[in-house]
């Protein structure tokens, strides 16, 4: 019942080593062992996507995915976005637009747009309704997530 | 000293001639921490030796508990504490409810009353040792039938949930206001319909969460969690421990979203008898999504309606009857029954309605006890006499713009008082209407309507008006047994030694801003750039009386408290400064941010200065005088009035009123419902920070969808729970809700600080009529129509089944 393994992986640039419980969720080893709280849990079903983070430049639900399945992964969490004190464009474009109310579902909306910027510099509508489809936010109706993606790819490609 | 008749009616009225920042979309100043993910939320806080609390549920809607053995589970190692209904006995007292008389203790004692109603609990080094400590406690239940219907729970010999009762009625009166029975009388149409509206809930992304901590030494409870009224809960935990409110004290943390139930009662009890049992050390509880939907605040207005409108030849509302059967659940401890009592304050939308009756069952069930939800009872309501004025437009041939001119109380009537008593402040909904209509193009939507008919497909439109009451009182629910009237609400105003200013406030983050708009305000009465200003949580034992978001008034009131405070600084300030000006207080002002003397524009300095001359230079001032730059004010509603015998007082201070209109189509091979435009005209008068109005707006419609097309908790006959996850329990994602065209209108509130009205229910109070109202125009030449929430693609296919042929 609690198999522990060692596993090791690198968060933010920055490599961990732990001891963990073979049962223990990513979500769990990130917030509860590295103490990186920016990540919520909103179902721990796999359906709000609150817990979304890269998991080697990949959007993963870490509510549904073991510690020691990334093992050896590259990790990024809300944690990683910012640039010391400058906030990512996303990040940026979020504050502008209203694009959030109670905050907690937002990290997880961020690295999903994150993968989807990343993966292309001018999205279509579709592509944003479909990353967004994904999440849940019960605060702000999308309209003003949807403004901020918008805002976030003119940002971005303005910083190119 | 200043008061409430002192704070100014608009921004006008400010001390700063050129006010920067109330009325702008100012940015969030909560913004930055929650982007970062360092907002400190329950779930994020760790104390030294803290444990982990799990919960174990009752698998039954209703058995009798024989036996708790957890002597195996206390046995496992890591696991500290386990608590059992007899814990509960002994150091607790049932929790109050509303109406009184129908609550429990945290744990079940004698039998278990709903699927998902704790029944022990385990405090354990970790949350994985504590669920592995669950599987291992052994109960024995002897099963009793369950009642899951409300008309059923009505009949003799149904299952009682309170044997000592006798019977499930919580509740049963009739409300009469005006002459009903004569405007039904003589009416020469009467419009009859029964509506079913299902359970559904808030699900904030964020679940309850609780840390306590009982000093067993000296006998205090310490929680922090995330709590939406802070004081409430902590005034109720003193009830059901026996404790002096002094020895409670309740730290609120940011929290993700709550609309109305943030507070989980039942895991702060139980987490503070396993504290207790513990030794004081410090227990965490995280509800997790199961048990927030099977358990938490996740459930209201599970209703019954039968309702009718009286009409005259020119279709002129007479009168208005509702029975309403509202099905509260297993008890009365979550406030759900609020919800019941809150129509009273816009029972007649925005009609001239002069009579009207209300008969009211409140009736027991073995389902999870109902909570608050945002809007707190008036969405169903609005639902029932919308979609009435439409089944009366179509009656007499009227358009459905047309019959809500007719019935408008007129712009020149207020302020007016609703046959249900509660006084609207202001308004012109006429305006609403018809730059809704304007918007919506509304002649050339109505003949793409009738052109998509004609090609097979089915298109309706939905045209509603409501009423947004906001900045609730407790009057307003008088006659489900809540006492007291008004809502006190606190800010305290400092300025420090540096010349910064910090406001002080008894309410935690939840979402919709309020830091932000407190801010602007005060930068804007003091002509400060917005960086100067930060706002602060209080706990309860530190903070000025209050109670927090809830029922539309934070806005309004966190604005009245801010300005009140910062009045009251002033006047000491300007008692120093006269002093320094060697002149008297009454020949001192403050203006742009300069204490001065009146007339003498050279003859001033900076409010900071003052301030910095009472903390450090004792030597300038005279013997007596107030060195503190700091003030408290706490603002209530003026002019409430209590409940009459009938229910009616002045409640609600202000009215906002909205027109949405909204196309939809109805698939009629797949039954569902596609929301194709959407436009909303919104009269909230003054807006603080648009940008915040228009999110409480857009969220709202995002609500309404949910609760007009997917939300719904369901239990079988046995009243066990069908959907206990998100993949049963189904939320708008961004697939479903539409992007909204607004419009804002500004009628300002006569009565309030600056003209705010109450704007955070948003637009629960309208999409769901709106989108429901639409459907059955889109249904309309089908000769058929539907009276039930939400409106599934099963509810509608069924009803399709019985359709005129096509």
């Amino acid at each position: 019942m609690t198999t522990t393994r060692r596993i090791g992986m690198t968060v933010n640039g920055e490599r961990h080593e732990a001891e963990v419980e073979v049962r223990t969720t990513l979500v769990d080893f990130l917030r509860g062992t590295l103490g990186l709280t920016g990540t919520h849990v909103g179902c721990e079903h796999g359906v709000c996507g609150a817990c979304t983070v890269l998991w080697n430049g990949k959007a993963v639900r870490s509510c549904i995915m073991l510690a020691v399945q990334a093992d050896g992964a590259e990790v990024k969490t809300v944690e990683g976005l910012a640039d010391g004190a400058t906030l990512h464009p996303i990040q940026q474009a979020f504050l502008e637009k209203h694009g959030l109310q109670c905050g907690f579902c937002t990290p997880g909306f961020m690295m999903s747009i994150h993968e989807l910027l990343t993966r292309t510099s001018a999205p279509t509508d579709d592509e944003i309704v479909d990353t967004l489809g994904g999440h849940i936010c019960r605060c702000t109706g999308y309209q003003a997530i949807v403004e901020a993606v918008h805002l976030a790819v003119e940002k971005m490609r303005a910083s190119k | 000293m200043s008061g409430v008749d002192d704070i100014p009616k608009s921004v006008a009225g400010l001390p700063n001639t050129s006010p920067r920042y109330i009325g702008q979309p100012v940015e969030r100043l909560e913004d930055p921490a929650l982007l970062t993910g360092r907002t400190q939320f329950i779930d994020d806080v760790v104390l030294p030796r803290m444990l982990h609390c799990a919960i174990l549920r009752s698998p039954h809607a209703h058995a009798r508990i024989v036996a708790v053995d957890t002597s195996e589970a206390a046995k496992l190692p890591g696991v500290v504490a386990v608590v059992t209904g007899e814990d509960a006995k002994r150091w607790s007292n049932p929790t109050m409810t509303v109406p009184p008389g129908w609550g429990t203790h945290c744990l079940a004692t004698d039998k278990a009353r709903f699927v998902g109603e704790p029944v022990a609990a385990v405090a354990a080094v970790s949350r994985y040792v504590a669920e592995d400590a669950l599987e291992l406690i052994g109960v024995e239940y002897e099963s009793l039938p369950a009642v899951a219907d409300a008309r059923k729970a009505l009949e003799p010999g149904s299952p009682l949930l309170f044997e000592e009762h006798g019977h499930n009625v919580m509740l049963q009166k009739v409300f009469t206001w005006g002459d009903v029975d004569a405007a039904f009388a003589s009416a020469v149409h009467v419009v009859q319909q029964q509506f079913r509206w299902n359970r559904l809930g808030a699900n904030p992304l964020e679940t309850f969460g609780v840390v306590s901590e009982w000093d067993v030494v000296d006998g205090t409870l310490t929680c922090r969690g995330s709590f939406q009224a802070q004081n409430h809960f902590a005034m109720a935990r003193a009830m059901v421990f026996n404790l002096p409110l002094n020895k409670v004290r309740f730290i609120s943390h940011p929290h993700g979203g709550s609309f109305g139930g943030k507070g989980g009662a039942r895991g702060t009890d139980i987490t503070a008898l396993l504290s207790r049992k513990a030794g004081g050390r410090p227990v965490k509880w995280i509800e997790d999504r199961m048990e927030y939907l099977a358990g938490g605040a996740s459930q209201a207005w599970d209703r019954h309606y039968d309702a009718a409108i009286a009409l005259d030849t020119n279709g002129k509302v007479t009168g208005f009857k509702v029975k309403l059967l509202d099905d509260l659940g297993a008890t009365a401890e979550g406030w759900g029954a609020v919800s019941a009592a809150k129509p009273l304050t816009n029972f007649t939308g925005c009609y001239a309605i002069p009579a009207a009756q209300y008969d009211l069952t409140i009736v027991a069930t073995n389902k999870l006890p109902g909570s608050p939800y945002r809007g707190m009872g008036p969405p169903p309501h609005n639902w029932v006499l919308e979609q009435l004025m439409d089944l009366a437009a179509r009656k007499l041939a009227f358009d459905p713009a047309e019959i809500r001119r007719r019935n408008f109380i007129p712009p020149e009537a207020f302020p007016y008082t609703i046959a249900s008593g509660n006084e609207y402040d202001s308004g012109d909904y006429r305006a609403a209407l018809e730059t809704a209509l304007e918007m919506a193009d509304y002649p050339a939507l109505r003949a793409e309507q009738l052109r998509l008919r004609s090609e097979g497909r089915y298109v309706g439109i939905g045209l509603v008006n409501t009423i947004e009451p906001g900045v609730f009182d407790w009057n307003a629910y008088a006659i489900v047994g809540q006492p007291g009237t008004g809502v006190p609400e606190g800010a305290t105003v400092a300025i420090d030694l540096f010349g910064k200013l910090t406001i002080k406030v008894g309410f935690a983050l939840e979402g919709q801003g309020q830091y932000t708009v407190a801010a602007q305000v005060l930068a804007d009465y003091f002509a400060v750039d917005i960086a100067d200003v930060r706002v602060v949580a209080l706990d309860t034992l530190s903070a000025p009386p209050h109670f927090g978001p809830g029922g539309s008034r934070l806005g309004v009131a966190l604005t009245g408290a801010v300005l009140g405070a910062a009045q009251r600084l002033t006047e000491k300030l300007i008692a120093v400064a006269a002093v320094l000006f060697q002149t008297t207080p009454e020949h001192v002002e403050l203006r742009n941010g300069m204490i001065g003397v009146k007339g003498m524009p050279e003859a001033q300095m900076p409010f900071q200065q003052v301030a910095q001359t009472m903390l450090a230079r004792s030597d300038l001032l005279p013997p007596g005088i107030d060195p503190n730059p700091e003030s408290t004010f706490v603002w209530t509603a003026p002019g409430r009035t209590p409940a009459d015998d009938q229910g009616r007082a002045k409640s609600y201070l202000t009215a906002a009123n909205a027109c949405h209109i909204v196309l939809v189509e109805v698939d009629i091979e797949t039954a569902q419902v596609h929301i194709k435009k959407y436009w909303i005209a919104d009269d909230c008068g003054t807006r603080l920070n648009p940008a915040n109005v228009e999110g409480q707006t857009q969220g709202g419609v995002a609500q309404g969808v949910g609760a007009a097309l997917l939300e719904e908790a369901v239990y079988d006959e046995d009243a066990q729970l069908r959907t206990s996850t998100f993949m049963d329990y189904l939320l708008p994602t961004i697939y479903e809700v539409p992007m909204t065209e607004k419009r804002a209108l500004c009628t300002p509130s006569p009565f309030t600080p600056l003209g705010a009205k109450g704007c955070g229910e948003g637009a629960m109070h309208t999409t769901p009529a709106a989108i429901l109202c639409a459907i059955n125009d889109a249904l309309a030449p089908l000769g058929v129509a539907l009276f039930e929430v939400p409106a599934s693609p099963q509810r509608i296919w069924t009803l399709l089944q019985g359709a005129a042929p096509r």
